[in-house]
This record gives C-alpha cells, structure tokens and sequence, in this order.
C-alpha cells in the first residue's frame, strides 16, 4: 500500500518509513507541509501519516485542505499533546487517529494496520445482533450488554463470521480460510485460540459459541432456547 | 492572608469622636465660663443694691454718723435662702460702724470711691462674695468716705452655674452624639463602592483576568487601576506559562520520538546477546522516560489548565469512553479482556473534559501497567449525586496502607520499578478541583480491586 509521511524530524521520518517498508509498504516521506498538501492534490495515498508541527504549512492546516478537497483518505496524526490542547481536536478536523509523541512504534504499526483495513474492507455499515451481543460493523465496537468489550482484529471477525448467521455450525476449516486467508500459515489450533479468548470476552452475555464436537462452533443466543 | 488592620471604619469613627470630644469640652468649658460670668454678675447686682440701699441709710446728724439699717436691703439677697449674709459699715475714720468687724478687714477700700468694687474671700473658711460701695461724707468734722461691705456666701450662685453648665453639657452632649451617628452612618454609606469592589472581585470567575470594568468613586480608582494592572500582568504570566508548556512539550517530546525512533532501527538480530541486553534496557528506560515526560506535561497542564480553563458541563461517559479509547493501547496483549460499561441515563459534571479525560487515562493507564492481569472493567455509573468512574482490575491490588501515599506525586508503590507515579496525583487532583474525589476498594473473591473517581454531579442534574 501507498503511505504519504509528512515528518520533518528526520530521525523518526526515517524510523517511521524504513519501519513501513520492510512490511512491504511504499512511503513517500514529505518534510515540507507545502509540498506535502501539494503532493496530495494528484497523487492518491491509501494512508497518509502527519505530523502537525511542519515547516510550511502545519499538519491541521493540510488535514483542513485535505477534507475541504472531499479527499477521504484515512490520515493518522501525530502530534506532542499540547498542540491538541490548544487548538481544535484534530479528529475535529477530520483525522481518523492520532498518536501522541513519543509513541511505541508497534502501536503506531498497529493503528496503521488498521486504518489501511478499514480502506481495503469497504464500508459495512449494519449492526449484527445475537442474543446481547451487539456487533456494529462501522466503527468495529461490540457491545455484550451495555459493555463495551474490546475485541481485536480476528475476533472481530471471528465473532462477526460466527454472528452472521446464528445457530449455523462452522467447521474450522471455514473459520480458518475466513480469519486469515490462503496465504497466511495457522493451523486448526489458532482457531482453538480465537475462540477460547472471545468466550472470555464474551464471558457473562446472553449468547455464547458452542462447541458442536466434530463439526465445528456456532454462536447461540440464550434468548432463543 | 495580610494581617488584618483596624478597619477604615473603626479607624474613621475613633478620629470623628476624638475631635467631637475636643469640640464638646471646649463647648463646655466655654459653658461653664459663660455661666459663672452671668451667675456673678446677676448675684454681684444684688450685693451691690443691698449696700448701696445701707449707704443710702447712712445719715450725718450733728456731725456724728447715724445708721439706719433698711430692711428691704436684705431682701433681694433672702432670694437664696440658704446663703449667710455678711455685712460691715465702715465711718470715714477707718473704724466699723455696725456689722461684722473682721468682715474683709484687710481690703483696700479706696478702688470703691470711683464705683462699686467685688472681690471673693474666704471668710471664717466659707468662700465669700464681697461687694463694696463709698460714699464721701462732706460733713466737715466727719469728712471723708464712708463704706459699705457686703458679703454673701457662694452656694446660689454655683448652683446657678451648675444648673446651667449641666444644661449646655447636656446639649453639646446630645449634639455630639448626633453628630457620631451621623459620621458613622455616613461612613458606612460612603465605604459601600469598598465592599462592592471587594464582594465583585470574590465573585468573579478566576478564570476571568480581564480588567475590572466598574464605577468606583475617583479615591478607590487608584486601586482598581493597580488591581487591573496586577491582573494584566498575572494574565501574560498565565499566557507565558501555557506557551511555555507548550513548547516543552514539542521540544522534549520531538527528540524523545527520534531517540527512539532511532533505537527500533537497530537490528537485534546482529546484536551480541549483551548489547541486546543493553539494547533492551536502553528501550525500556526511552519507554519509562517517554511515559515520565508524558505525564509530567500532563501535569502541569493539568494543574495549570484550572487556573485558565473554563469549566462547563461534561457527558461523564463520553470523556470516560475516549479515555478508554485513548488508554488501552492496540498492542495490548490479546488474552487481556478490556471492557467499558455506561450508565442508562446521561450523567453531567462540571468540569474540563481535557483534564477529566487526562485523569481517567491515567487511572486506566496506572491499571494497565500495575494493576491488570487478564481482566480490566471500567464503567461509568451513578450513586446519588455522584457520577463514578470505576476502573477495576483483577491484579492484587494496592495494600490500604498505601492509599494515602500513591496519590502523592513521585510515590510509587513499587519503588525502582520505574513507575513515576504521577498518574494517580493526576487524577487525584483533577478530582479535587472538581470537588470530588479519588478512593480506591479493596479486592473480594467476587470483584477485582477498583479505583473509583467519584465527581459530583452538576446542579441541575441533581434536583
């Protein structure tokens, strides 16, 4: 995927694109604000990473251009918090993330990942309901009641295969293809695992995934037996 | 606090009734002169008439000196019934013709041949009033000048002075004390703009620092001007201040992130295992200092933000829900369920949401680095007039004995574990300067230990 950095510290541009390329990302690193909102006027960017104190014109001003142009592109902010503070929130703005410096790079890897999902995936924009498992698609949240339970990117879909179509088994063939595709290495196992932590998470709803021995797992609300 | 003076009252008032009193014993001194004057005069006129009426009794018969003593001399004198009546004739020889002969004996007479003369004595250890008229006796054997002394005692006539120094005492009494009413009521009247001046600044939101826009009268305008100046001068300090945190934050904040931007080029893998081990230490001490400088901008922002920040009303919920957001990092270890929980209703508090938030970031933050093992609940609830923010973790917990201790700044419960425990100092005092408060529940087989921010909730919610 196409990644635009606009980082004029040349230390973390330089940590931030050798990071992105070696997984296989091409990034463009901008460390001028001027020619980085002018790149973005031709040039179609699947992520564009900013940082809001830039020589030329500053992270906000090209985030603002950017949004006034209908340019939907995620744009991940990075900013020193006070910068925040003082000025409209840049998710105002419309940033879809920022990060506050310094940041873990595995996080800001992590956050990455998934705003490039987000713009791969489509926009879904339904609510999948099971029992009191609420599943909203939009901005990837489950409820279990009026909890809010953070699930990662797998039991996501995991929860979201399994929710689809309740009481339906599904072999763990099928998850497996699902979850993680042909090209990614996980055995029978790794699902034995994604489905032992979201039972966890789901730990107290009234819906839970059932083992069908030898055949698969399916998801059952309470509300229905 | 300044030591507090006598009040301007207190000090107005004792000057006002110093110099009233001065004014009332002058008055009545004045009184007290006017009085005896008149008192001596009216008294002297009748111990005139009295011996001029036994002068006039006076008669020279064959050149001796006969007296006849007229009764009606006495009696304008018997008007003070309780005053002795002294008398003495006296021939022109010098000898006493009738009356008390020790009466003045020692008096010149003479001053008397030109006009009635008075003087005061003792006489047999009483004090007396004398007066003393001449006649000259033109008889040729008896020439020369005959006089009359009379001597009355005092006590009418200081009665007579009393009765009317205690009246005029009376008046200036009654006027002096008027006028310290007056004075008193014109000075609490007159001190009123003090108060307003002093009652408007109490009221005034602090995080106003505007100049004072009020009519005072021209003495207190001097002192609204240095209170204006002092707060332009406190408002750019205020100014100074955010912009200093400000670029301490970027001017810290940057190099840190190259540092360890830095630090995560390096490849471990051709690293020996002792320089992976220092590279391990030099991450983990550019993580602890990253999160140090963090919470250490947070702090003073925090701090300073209720000097300058206006509190409004704040959705409890929502701030708690992107401090969760913002607090469980993505990279959080996947066997760890995190969880948030909302109340029904929507719960208000006044407060800053940036600070609020900051708080409850820090509280979920401290839990997720000390507290959380596998299980970290936070939620957002209401008891009575309280909004709560639980964050309950399934880790051991802090001791009770520690509680008082980590809200401290720059106490840790583990000591050299590289926690600078600034984040429950944070919350603590963000809870305080919203009225509320940070407590903390200890762990029970059913429920992990909890940190609870407990706010109050804004007015209009609670009635």
């Amino acid at each position: 995927m196409r990644i635009l950095l606009v980082e004029d510290t040349h230390d973390v541009g330089e940590a931030i694109s050798r990071r992105f390329e070696t997984t296989g990302h091409t990034v463009d690193w901008e460390t001028d604000g001027r020619a980085a909102s002018e790149i973005l006027d031709f040039t179609d960017y699947d992520l564009v990473i900013l940082d809001v104190m830039l020589p030329g014109l500053d992270g906000f001003e090209i985030l603002k251009r950017l949004r006034q142009n209908r340019n939907a592109v995620p744009v991940m902010v990075l900013t020193a918090r006070s910068e925040i503070d003082d000025r409209v929130s840049a998710l105002d703005l419309g940033a879809d993330d920022y990060l506050v410096k310094p940041f873990d790079f595995r996080e800001l890897e992590a956050r990455a990942r998934v705003l490039l999902r987000r713009r791969s995936g489509g926009e879904a924009t339904n609510v999948i309901a099971c029992g009191d498992v609420m599943l909203d698609r939009t901005n990837r949240s489950v409820h279990v009641g009026k909890r809010e339970v953070q699930l990662k990117r797998r039991e996501m879909t995991l929860l979201e295969i399994l929710a689809s179509r309740p009481g339906r088994v599904f072999s763990k063939d099928q998850l497996l293809d699902q979850i993680f595709g042909f090209d990614e290495p996980a055995g029978p196992n790794a699902i034995e695992l994604y489905v032992g932590r979201l039972r966890k998470k789901l730990e107290g709803a009234r819906a839970r995934i059932v083992t069908v021995r030898g055949l698969g797992y399916q998801l059952v609300s309470d509300d229905e037996e | 606090m300044t030591k507090n003076r006598r009040s301007l009252f207190y000090r107005l008032v004792v000057r006002v009734a110093l110099v009233l009193s001065v004014g009332a014993a002058v008055l009545i001194t004045a009184a007290w002169f006017y009085a005896k004057a008149a008192a001596d005069e009216a008294y002297d006129r009748l111990l005139q008439g009295a011996a001029i009426q036994i002068l006039d009794g006076l008669s020279v018969e064959d050149g001796r000196i006969g007296i006849n003593l007229p009764p009606a001399a006495f009696e304008l004198l018997g008007q003070a019934p309780r005053d002795r009546i002294f008398y003495r004739v006296v021939s022109p020889d010098g000898l006493t013709l009738t009356g008390y002969d020790d009466l003045a004996v020692s008096a010149d007479l003479t001053p008397a041949r030109s006009g009635p003369v008075f003087l005061s004595e003792d006489y047999r250890n009483v004090p007396l009033r004398i007066g003393i008229v001449g006649r000259a006796i033109s008889e040729a054997a008896t020439g020369g000048w005959a006089y009359v002394l009379v001597g009355q005692t005092t006590e009418a006539r200081k009665e007579f002075v009393t009765e009317l120094t205690t009246r005029a005492l009376v008046i200036v009494l009654i006027m002096s004390a008027v006028a310290l009413a007056g004075t008193a009521l014109a000075i609490r009247y007159s001190l009123r703009p003090v108060n307003q001046l002093g009652d408007m600044l109490l009221r005034r939101d602090p995080q106003d620092l505007t100049p004072l826009s009020v009519a005072v009268p021209g003495e207190l305008s001097p002192f609204v001007d240095s209170i204006n100046h002092f707060m332009r001068r406190l408002d750019e300090r205020v100014r100074l201040l955010q912009r200093f945190i400000a670029d301490s934050a970027h001017q810290i904040r940057t190099p840190l992130t190259a540092l360890s931007a830095q630090v995560s080029l390096i490849h471990e893998d051709a690293l020996s295992d002792s320089d992976r081990r220092h590279l391990e230490r030099v991450k983990d001490r550019a993580g602890e200092l990253a999160h140090f400088t963090g919470q250490l901008l947070n702090h003073a922002m925090v701090i300073h933000r209720f000097d300058s920040a206006q509190l409004g009303p704040l959705d409890v919920t929502e701030i708690a829900r992107k401090a969760f957001r913002a607090a469980v990092p993505i990279t959080i270890d996947p066997d760890t369920v995190v969880s948030f929980e909302g109340p029904d209703e929507t719960l208000i508090v006044l407060g800053d949401g940036l600070s609020l938030r900051e708080a409850i970031v820090n509280i979920i933050d401290n839990s997720l680095r000390h507290g959380t093992r596998f299980k970290l609940d936070v939620r957002v609830l209401r008891r009575g007039n309280f909004a709560l923010v639980e964050v309950e973790d399934d880790g051991p917990g802090i001791p009770p004995a520690d509680w008082s201790q980590v809200t401290k700044r720059f106490v840790s419960s583990k000591s050299g574990s590289g926690s600078s425990g600034l984040g429950f100092a944070i919350a603590s005092e963000v809870a305080i300067a919203l009225r509320g408060g940070l407590s903390f529940r200890e762990k029970t087989p059913e429920k992990g230990f909890t940190i609870v921010l407990e706010l109050p909730l804004h007015a209009e919610m609670t009635s």
